[in-house]
């Protein structure tokens, strides 16, 4: 039998107020929270009708994300069941990090550095496990709209596997310019409120807010539910509508309901997406209508609270816990008319009614989809026991950095030779087709020309299912155009095109597109840890059996941007970006290589590096275990980084040569997943060039194959590669 | 072919990148949305932007935006219909 997750408490902070009852009696009062936006003064025109949290003190330089994240998780930490100290993990939803702050930074052209600290979506993540004093992993997961659903079903997988015991996991984002102008640029925004299933919906109101939810497998005295499943998918179809039957939402919706071994008449409420928008509402109204022969009561809130993006699905999740445990189910606040073409009829008042089951959806730009299953507790059957084994058997790998492609970059570091750079855009360009790639600039052509060389190399003919991507700071230049151009135009003409390209799962999505890659989809967001981040994802994700998936990391490096965003990047260094890409799966049959990422833990904690040892196996074993260390170390923690790796190095009594791969690769996030291939391109030729490690080159001999690629600074991070 | 569609196209190929495509080459009667191009609503709604920051005319429709958008023809026939000041 495997591990039931409940749900032991919850935290909110929206429009309809803070804290569950005050969400809980707005709800009941079925009123919109909608109004005219007042936080930040317009150029133009009358405000548009947004979900705007009112009353939200104003102090410390801290970004409104941060701030509204923070409420959110002390009120799921505040009950005093679980102590901070056994908190295992944070998973984070968020699209937007501090850009609120960063955009005010912007136009005033602020150049200190500091002053972006917080801009990062790692950022939100890293400061809830410093106030919380949580010492695991703090992930961050942006997949636009979904954000908040992906991260939980993250926890669902990590909590299931037994990696954790206890996890806070949900969603947040501020409202701010860049959201608030795309989405009204892409003319998706109803001026009259927001009416979601409604004949005459002109569809949604941008809005913030947070939402967590602490999970845990150790039975709380009272849980408040049971997160009993989760499903994820991706349209794999257009980078912001909705495939138009809804083949996305309806895949999410039924691993779900498979995941939670439910069948449709389980299902009690449907908490629905429900954004308003005409084709969102009407692709979700075709996938619950195949799914379910005879539709429960459903609705969407997001007429009362607007839509609050990465924190939407999080702030429904808790509303689907509240469900089931008063047994209350909302109204679809802002509805008049149900959309007969829909050929459903939302609940029109809130109602009382005994639910044991609920399904909450959320569906993203990127066709993102995530799904979960929220049930009173110990109602329905366990799951089945979890997998054990973990690990993943790479067969492609591809690399792009300022040498070249993979081949360009292997040939220089075989000189010992850096490959520091930016690659030509062209010469990325130069394997992708022209109408696919017209409207995407850096971030995204760096990520598909990976992936089809990664899949190339695999020489697999089956395409890969699912993706997991890292990327440390997302579409730079997407997002410094679409800012750019709002400032240079009075605010009167941004561009529809740069705020679809800007959101961090952009990349991800277009190579779902490229693939017809319909499973699940996740992007990841750690900072210098973003492609670790993706590799932890795909391990929790990928179902065991045939199916193959890409994991990527990737960054672009922006001249105005990056020196600014970067605590690496000096602001007069040249750039470099690139990334690594690899097809893996679980079968371990002609693979190249192995993975796995033994360890994920805050760099900052007392223990921390003893406790990196104890995961990486006996200590006696370890110095004939690894035949070589790839370090990582960020520029802007370059002391903290080497005394770690000094500790290290005399706690674990490991003597392999290392290679400071930052040296080699220039600084940038996703460093280390150049880093990842450098070592499965040596154990694949099995030697390292001798240039590298000063010397004659290192044979990987059959008996001591494994390399170790170890990150360190503000977090540790291990990834290994061995021989299958 | 008149200056507003000769104009349009060049912009047209400009803002949406259309690399494979020249003024030449570019039929205004052709479909324009949909079509071979593979033109699809996030690039109507970069032309609504340049249609209306460069001819000061609003488009804020779909409905009537497809309609409009059907031909690079129909968009110069409207532009020139609703451009302030002109004789309608």
């Amino acid at each position: 039998m495997g591990k039931r997750v409940y749900i032991a408490d919850l935290g909110i902070i929206s429009p309809l107020g803070e804290g569950v009852a005050a969400t809980e009696e707005a709800l009941r009062g079925n009123c919109s929270a909608i109004a005219p936006l007042d936080l930040f003064p317009l150029l133009h025109g009358e405000p548009l009708p947004t979900g705007q949290i009112r009353g939200l003190a104003e102090q410390s330089d801290l970004p409104r994300t941060h701030r509204l994240a923070h409420n959110a998780a002390l009120q799921a930490m505040a009950s005093g069941n679980t102590p901070p100290d056994v908190l295992d993990a944070i998973i984070l939803g968020n699209t937007t990090g501090g850009i609120l702050t960063t955009e005010t930074l912007l136009r005033n052209k602020a150049s200190n550095k500091a002053l972006y600290r917080y801009h990062g979506l790692h950022s939100v993540a890293e400061y809830l496990a410093q106030e919380l004093g949580c010492h695991g992993m703090a992930l961050t997961v942006s997949t636009a709209c979904s954000s908040g659903a992906v991260a939980i079903a993250m926890a669902l997988a990590m909590l299931r596997s037994g990696k954790a015991k206890t996890v806070l996991a949900g969603g947040v984002d501020s409202l701010c310019r860049l959201t608030y102008f795309g989405f009204h640029s892409l003319q998706l925004v109803d001026r009259q409120g927001c009416r979601p299933l409604d004949a005459d919906r002109h569809g949604m109101a941008v809005a913030e807010g947070a939402a967590m939810l602490l999970l845990t497998t150790e039975k709380p005295d009272r849980p408040l539910a049971e997160l009993l499943g989760a499903g994820l998918s991706c349209d794999a179809y257009h980078p912001a509508a909705p495939h138009p039957e809804g083949r996305g939402a309806l895949m999410a919706m039924q691993a779900a309901l498979a995941d939670a071994g439910l069948t449709p008449t389980d299902i009690g409420y449907i908490s629905l997406h429900g954004t308003g928008t005409p084709e969102n509402d009407l692709a979700e109204a075709k996938a619950v209508n195949t799914l379910f022969a005879a539709p429960p009561p459903l609705s969407s809130i997001k007429g009362a609270t607007g839509h609050s993006l990465a924190a939407s699905g999080a702030i429904e999740a808790v509303v689907s816990a509240l469900a089931v445990a008063k047994d209350f189910l909302p109204a679809n606040t802002g509805c008049q008319n149900p959309d007969p073409a829909l050929g459903l009829i939302p609940l029109n008042r809130p109602t009382t009614q005994p639910t044991r089951a609920v399904l909450s959806n959320s569906f993203g730009f990127g066709g993102n989809n995530g799904c979960l299953v929220i049930a009173k507790p110990d109602n329905f059957s366990p799951p089945p026991p979890g997998r054990t084994k973990t690990g993943l058997a790479i067969h492609g790998f591809s690399c792009l950095t300022g040498a070249g492609d993979t081949a360009a970059t292997m040939a220089l570091l075989a000189q010992g030779l850096p490959v520091a750079g930016t690659p030509d855009l062209a010469a990325i360009s130069a394997n992708l087709p022209p109408n696919l790639v017209r409207r995407l600039k850096r971030l995204p052509r760096l990520t598909l020309s990976l992936a089809l060389s990664a899949h190339q190399d695999s020489g697999f003919e089956a395409k890969p299912g699912a993706v997991f991507m890292g990327t440390g700071w997302g579409a730079l230049s997407e997002t410094h155009d679409f800012l750019a151009r709002l400032t240079d135009s009075g605010e009167q003409f941004p561009s529809p095109t740069d705020f679809v390209g800007s959101v961090h799962n952009g990349p991800a999505g277009q190579t779902a597109i490229l693939f017809g890659a319909a499973g699940a989809n996740i992007t990841a967001s750690g900072g210098d840890y973003s492609f670790e981040q993706a590799l932890l994802a795909a391990d929790l994700m990928l179902e065991e059996g045939p199916n193959t998936a890409l994991v990527l990391g990737a960054d672009e490096g922006h001249s105005v941007l990056s020196p600014l965003l970067d605590p690496s990047i000096a602001p007069e260094a040249l750039l470099a970006d690139g990334g690594g890409a690899f097809c893996l799966g679980r079968k371990t049959e002609n693979a190249h290589c192995l993975v796995r990422v033994p360890f994920y833990q805050s760099g900052t904690a007392e223990g921390s590096i003893t406790a990196l040892i104890d995961a990486l196996g006996r200590v006696q074993t370890l110095n004939s275990k690894y035949a070589l260390l790839l370090v990582g170390i960020p520029a802007a923690v370059q002391k903290e980084g080497e005394e770690q790796l000094t500790r290290f190095l005399e706690q674990s009594g490991i003597q392999a040569p290392i290679i400071r791969y930052r040296e080699f690769t220039g600084e940038f996030a996703s460093a280390s997943a150049v880093a990842a291939v450098m070592a499965a391109s040596f154990l694949t030729s099995g030697k390292v060039p001798g240039p590298l490690v000063s010397g004659n080159d290192l044979a990987l001999a059959a008996n001591n194959p494994a390399i170790l690629v170890l990150g360190l600074g503000r977090y540790l991070s291990a990834m290994e590669f061995s021989r299958p | 072919m008149n200056t507003l569609t000769a104009e349009l196209k060049v912009k047209i190929i400009d803002i949406l990148n259309l690399s494979d495509l020249s003024p030449e080459n570019f039929d205004e009667n052709d479909r324009l949305v949909g079509g071979s191009l593979g033109i699809d609503s996030i690039d109507v709604l970069e032309m609504v932007v340049m249609v209306e920051k460069d001819y000061g005319v609003v488009i804020n429709s779909q409905e009537v935006g497809e309609k409009i958008f059907s031909s690079l023809a129909s968009l110069a026939e409207y532009i020139k219909e609703n451009t302030p000041g002109s004789p309608s």
